[in-house]
């Protein structure tokens, strides 16, 4: 997902910060990348604050951010998974409490 | 986790969530997104939060106001591309009708790069407002049913800088492409790339009904343009160049058009501005270029030219195939084979060409020199050769051995070898002489192919029965005379012939070739014969022919035989009668030679002549070394028919061994002369061999009487063919009759309907058919 050579320049690494508590996240940029919004605020030829900073603001709450970021590494493990591998349910990983807010995020971050 | 998922079923304890972000003021958003959005556009992304203004966009359609956005957004774009089309297209716009192209050109370039900036700048910008406003794409433009962001900017694009209606940007653009075109097809260089990325706008955009705009607004005034073009080119390139010129022109303007069309134009032009050039500068003037004088088909087949043919043959067969260019191509093909055989046909042989009297004339001064005659004849065949040889290699190398090319080129040989009526003869000459003398000194396989040549030849003629007459008079000399060099050569000749033509043509042949081998055994036993009886004075060698497989055109030569030979004829033919009884054998001294030693005052000669030239050289060994014999009495003692008893003479006296002395001395022999026998004749060499002057190609009484043969022949071959047919069918119509006998025929000759005709008619004569109540049709009588 993110092998352009524009961005293998750049670090392998992006950091994802929640505006509402501060916590940082640092995540691989190509686990990142499984969101559309992550994808499109990283990209370096649209040139925006986050690509030049690597690093992106997100409007949820920390624990909200860490549940998404599992997810997106949860998915780009299995992504290439073959048909027979078993992929592990990820529902099951989601505590009830915060899954609606979870799902507007997810809904915002296009995960 | 799926943004489609809908809401979750309820569970307890589930926390309302947040909303998001500070404010849900629209207008202020708004303010922001749309300062964002203007930031974007003039190139100061880098300034910006994507997270925030994403949330302003995500905000926005969350609280229903999509369509607000969407609306304000595209006036944002609108008001953009005004700006941008103001600021680099209307300043490039060409000022006005400049005649130097240079100037023109640079204009175009100016204005096309002008608008390829603007294009490029409008697509940057919008890329980032697709990313910034993907949550409207996602969610407002689906359930509005509006096109997403990006091509609702290609649309502004189209509408507002293309087909702008405040300024004439779309007419000024295609002007300035058909320009650079222009430009180009004059020879001079353009940026290719220029006016490619101007075409990709229009490949990229489409029309309301997804098609291309470029189909729409460019190449329909492009192709008008070509035709315009090619119109004007044809018509100055047919006054300025020759037939390969032109023809090379037209290729480059082929290739350069296609590469024009795959390299900055849409691939799917190609074909059609390939039509354009065809029609206009090819299908008009096929037949103009193909009879160019002095440069067209047949100037390039005269000099060999193999890659203008070459290129001639692709144009047509490859651009022109449906618009006539194989049939010009063809017809140019066949016209310059049959001008060719014609020249061959005039140059060596006159006979052919005037009216009658000029034709006895000709005919006259070609008697008093006959090798010259014989030469002409092998010549024909020689060039016949050659040109068949040089289409060969044409269609080989330059044709690419096209079967079409090659069926017009057969026809065309065909035909004007059957011009010339003595086509057959010729190349019985040819064979013989190849098989006579030529084939000294060279290898078997030399021979062989000079053979399986003539054979192509052959192949050609269609009065094969008229080629068969010859060849056995001619094959009958050889053997007779003991000139065919080698019976292998001669085998194999028969065999090429057989293939060809079948057994029946070569049966008997064959049986001549038996009746030498017989002849040889029954010799043989005639000699053993002669051991027991008294032998006759002279020693004879006998060749005994079997009368249906001889030709006897010129045998009907008699004449007086002195005793001597008498005796030894007469015991011959008692031999002969008690081995075969019932055989009648008629004596043939035109076809034979004599062996004679002839004392010379100087010394002795070993003289080899015909049987008649013995015979009058006889009459002078009662004579006195001076005494003179008359025409007429040679003549008289010897009956020698006059044009035969003239030949022998001339070749005695005036030839190149003067045996008798001829009074008045002259090249011709006429009925008063008189001779003497030349006792003062000397000669390096012991052995003489005295041939006939030669008289091979035939005189015109000759051939006159051949003709007739033939035409004889072929009545019977006809009279046979219609009784077998109507055997068959006991019933038939008249033209099913002659259609019949015309198929079985044509292998052997054409047979013309009127010919037929009279056949049918002599056969109800002898009541073989008769005709039936309808008129049209026979009936068979057993």
């Amino acid at each position: 997902m993110a092998e352009d050579s524009e961005q293998a320049k750049q670090s392998d690494w992006v950091k994802i910060i929640s505006k509402r508590d501060g916590h940082s996240f640092i995540v691989p940029r190509d686990v990142a990348m499984g969101s559309g919004f992550l994808r499109n605020s990283f990209n370096p030829e649209a040139g925006f604050l986050e690509g030049t900073q690597n690093t992106c603001e997100v409007d949820d709450r920390a624990i909200i951010v860490e549940k998404v970021m599992e997810y997106l590494a949860h998915k780009n493990l299995y992504a290439k998974a073959g048909p027979r591998e078993e992929i592990p349910d990820f529902q099951e990983r989601i505590p009830p409490d915060i899954a609606l807010e979870l799902l507007m995020a997810a809904d915002f971050l296009e995960a | 986790m799926s943004s489609t998922h809908g809401i979750p079923r309820p569970k307890p304890k589930i926390k309302p969530p947040k909303p998001r972000g500070p404010g849900t003021n629209v207008q202020e958003d708004w303010v922001k997104l749309s300062h964002a959005i203007k930031e974007i556009q003039n190139e100061r992304a880098n300034q910006l939060s994507f997270e925030e203004n994403y949330r302003y966009g995500y905000n926005l359609v969350l609280y229903r106001q999509g369509d607000f956005l969407y609306k304000n957004v595209k006036t944002l774009i609108d008001e953009y591309l005004t700006q941008l089309t103001e600021e680099f297209i209307v300043p490039a716009f060409a000022a006005g009708n400049h005649a130097d192209p240079t100037t023109r050109g640079q204009e175009g370039e100016l204005l096309m790069k002008g608008l390829r900036k603007v294009w490029d700048k409008h697509n940057s910008s919008m890329r980032k407002l697709s990313d910034i406003l993907k949550y409207m794409d996602r969610v407002y433009s689906v359930s509005a049913e509006v096109p997403q962001i990006i091509p609702a900017g290609l649309k502004l694009f189209l509408d507002n800088v293309l087909h702008r209606k405040t300024s004439p940007v779309q007419e000024q653009v295609v002007d300035a492409i058909l320009g650079q075109i222009q430009v180009e097809r004059d020879g001079y260089t353009i940026n290719q790339t220029a006016v490619k990325e101007c075409v990709e706008i229009y490949l990229q955009l489409e029309d309301q009904s997804a098609k291309q705009v470029y189909f729409t607004d460019i190449e329909p005034v492009f192709l008008a343009e070509t035709r315009k073009f090619y119109v004007a080119e044809a018509e100055k390139l047919l006054q300025t160049c020759d037939a390969a010129e032109y023809l090379r022109r037209v290729e480059q303007r082929l290739d350069s058009e296609e590469a024009r069309a795959y390299y900055y134009l849409s691939a799917s032009t190609s074909p059609a501005v390939k039509a354009i050039v065809e029609a206009n500068l090819l299908s008009p003037h096929l037949d103009t270029i193909v009879s160019m004088t002095g440069s067209g088909l047949d100037a390039m087949i005269d000099a060999n030219k193999t890659d203008d043919i070459n290129r001639m043959y692709r144009l047509f067969f490859e651009v022109s195939t449906h618009t006539g260019g194989p049939q010009a191509f063809r017809k140019g093909l066949r016209e310059s084979i049959l001008s060719r055989g014609r020249l061959i046909n005039e140059t060596n042989d006159p006979l052919n060409g005037g009216p009658d009297e000029v034709e006895e004339e000709k005919g006259k001064s070609k008697q008093n020199t006959p090798v010259q005659a014989l030469s002409l004849a092998l010549k024909w065949v020689q060039d016949s050769l050659d040109l068949k040889d040089k289409f060969d290699l044409i269609l080989k190398y330059a044709l690419l051995s096209d079967r079409t090319c090659e069926l017009a080129i057969t026809e065309a040989l065909g035909s004007f070898i059957n011009l010339n009526p003595r086509a057959p003869e010729f190349i019985s000459l040819f064979i013989d002489e190849n098989l006579k003398k030529g084939l000294k000194g060279k290898s078997d396989d030399e021979v062989d192919i000079v053979l399986d040549k003539t054979i192509t030849l052959f192949r050609f003629i269609t009065e094969k029965d008229s080629f068969e007459r010859y060849y056995k008079s001619h094959l009958a000399r050889r053997l007779l005379l003991n000139r065919s060099v080698s019976d292998d050569a001669e085998r194999g000749m028969l065999a090429k012939l057989k293939v060809e033509c079948g057994f029946q043509f070569t049966k008997k042949m064959e049986g001549m070739f038996n009746d030498m081998k017989l002849s040889a055994d029954v010799m043989s036993s005639y000699r053993d014969y002669l051991a027991n009886t008294t032998a006759p004075a002279v020693e004879i060698n006998v060749t005994v022919m079997t009368s249906t497989f001889w030709p006897t055109t010129n045998s009907g030569a008699m004449c007086n035989f002195p005793p001597e030979l008498l005796q030894a004829c007469g015991s011959f033919e008692r031999f002969y009668n008690t081995r075969h009884s019932g055989r009648r054998l008629t004596w043939q001294p035109a076809l034979g030679n004599v062996d004679v030693k002839v004392a010379f005052k100087a010394k002795k000669h070993e003289l080899n002549v015909s049987t008649f030239a013995l015979v009058i050289l006889l009459l002078f060994e009662k004579v006195a070394d001076d005494d003179f014999l008359t025409y007429e009495d040679i003549k008289n003692s010897t009956q020698i028919p006059d044009p035969e008893l003239q030949r022998q003479l001339q070749t005695l006296a005036c030839a190149k061994f003067k045996i008798l002395k001829k009074h008045p001395p002259s090249r011709d022999i006429s009925t008063t002369d008189s001779f003497s026998f030349n006792s003062d004749f000397t000669s390096p060499l012991h052995k003489i061999k005295i041939s006939t002057v030669a008289s091979k190609v035939e005189t015109q009484e000759e051939r006159r009487e051949t003709q007739d043969r033939i035409e004889e022949e072929r009545k019977q071959q006809a009279d046979a063919c219609i009784v077998r047919v109507m055997k068959d069918r006991k019933v038939l119509g008249h033209n099913e009759l002659v259609n019949e006998v015309t198929r079985q025929l044509a292998h052997r000759f054409h047979p013309n309907p009127a010919m037929i005709k009279r056949r049918i008619e002599a056969l109800i004569e002898r009541e073989y058919l008769e005709r039936r109540e309808d008129r049209k049709s026979y009936n068979y009588l057993a």
